[in-house]
């Protein structure tokens, strides 16, 4: 069944992430980086930004927070086995600190139902402890029908 | 310890290219990171079976990939500010992926990359690839 169009604009609870920072290890060291800002507490200490901060993709950690209860939505009801990861789309606007709380709010703001798929659309945006920017995501899924 | 950051120009023209060998455990590592635990990337039996012929590799990972390149090249995870990507074609364990960057265009605090992500084949994974950094 395709997804129903008057999704569009449905909002989720605001969801609160601290960023511990032996997590931002785990995930630099999952994608390979041996970047020091993200791994080497003394570099970071000494760096512009005081402390270890994350990778940008770590968006994806906090964001997942938010994707999951959309994906399991009982009102959007996605056929999960057909859904795949489209496209994405990310705006950095301020480094993730360590020790940072994060503050993400997720909408839908696409549906496009189309001969044999749907396609949906979904932004997350960020802010941290002090109200500021952090980053916007825009994951658009395929759900194959 | 690493040297003391520093901030590097960037001009037209300038480029990176980097190479990324996508392990066999790549997937389960980035599943344990990122709570994306999708059968898909790290049961190769799940993979068949849905018509995959095996595992396949995170989308984001690749992403991740990408992002690690541009930032380790300019030397500053805060001066990337916008990458966009259409996941194109599927990674699998096993895998050589290049990553290429090129600059296209300099605005006054923006400069456009040109990036391509292919594998071992030269095939496109990820397409339509936008960056943009904080000159």
């Amino acid at each position: 069944m395709a997804i129903d169009k008057k999704y569009i604009g449905k909002q989720w609870p605001t969801m609160v992430y601290e960023v511990g920072k032996e997590k931002v290890k785990e995930f630099a060291k999952a994608i390979k980086s041996t970047s020091p800002y993200f791994i080497d507490d003394e570099f970071a200490a000494q760096s512009k930004y005081k402390t270890i901060v994350a990778p940008p993709t770590f968006a994806v950690v906090f964001g997942a927070k938010l994707i999951e209860p959309i994906f399991f939505d009982n009102e959007l009801n996605l056929n999960l086995a057909m859904l795949v990861h489209g496209e994405q789309e990310f705006e950095f606007y301020n480094v993730v600190k360590s020790g940072d709380v994060l503050y993400s709010d997720a909408k839908i703001v696409n549906i496009e139902n189309k001969e044999k798929l749907d396609v949906i659309a979904i932004e997350i945006m960020t802010r941290n402890q002090e109200k500021k920017d952090v980053c916007k995501g825009i994951y658009t899924f395929v759900v194959r029908k | 310890m690493k040297t003391m950051d520093s901030h590097k120009t960037i001009s037209v023209g300038d480029s990176f290219k980097v190479n990324q060998e996508v392990d066999k455990y790549r997937a389960i590592y980035y599943a344990g990171a990122s709570g994306d635990f999708n059968p898909i990337h790290i049961d190769p039996e799940f993979g068949k079976m849905v018509g995959l012929g095996g595992a396949i590799l995170q989308g984001l990972c690749t992403l991740g990939f990408t992002a690690d390149a541009i930032t380790t090249w300019v030397s500053d995870p805060g001066r990337l500010k916008k990458l966009k990507c259409r996941f194109a074609s599927p990674v699998r364990m096993g895998d050589t992926l290049t990553i290429e960057g090129t600059v296209s265009e300099v605005q006054q605090s923006r400069a456009k990359l040109t990036v391509t992500v292919k594998n071992q084949d030269g095939i496109e994974v990820l397409t339509k690839v936008q960056a943009e950094i904080e000159i």
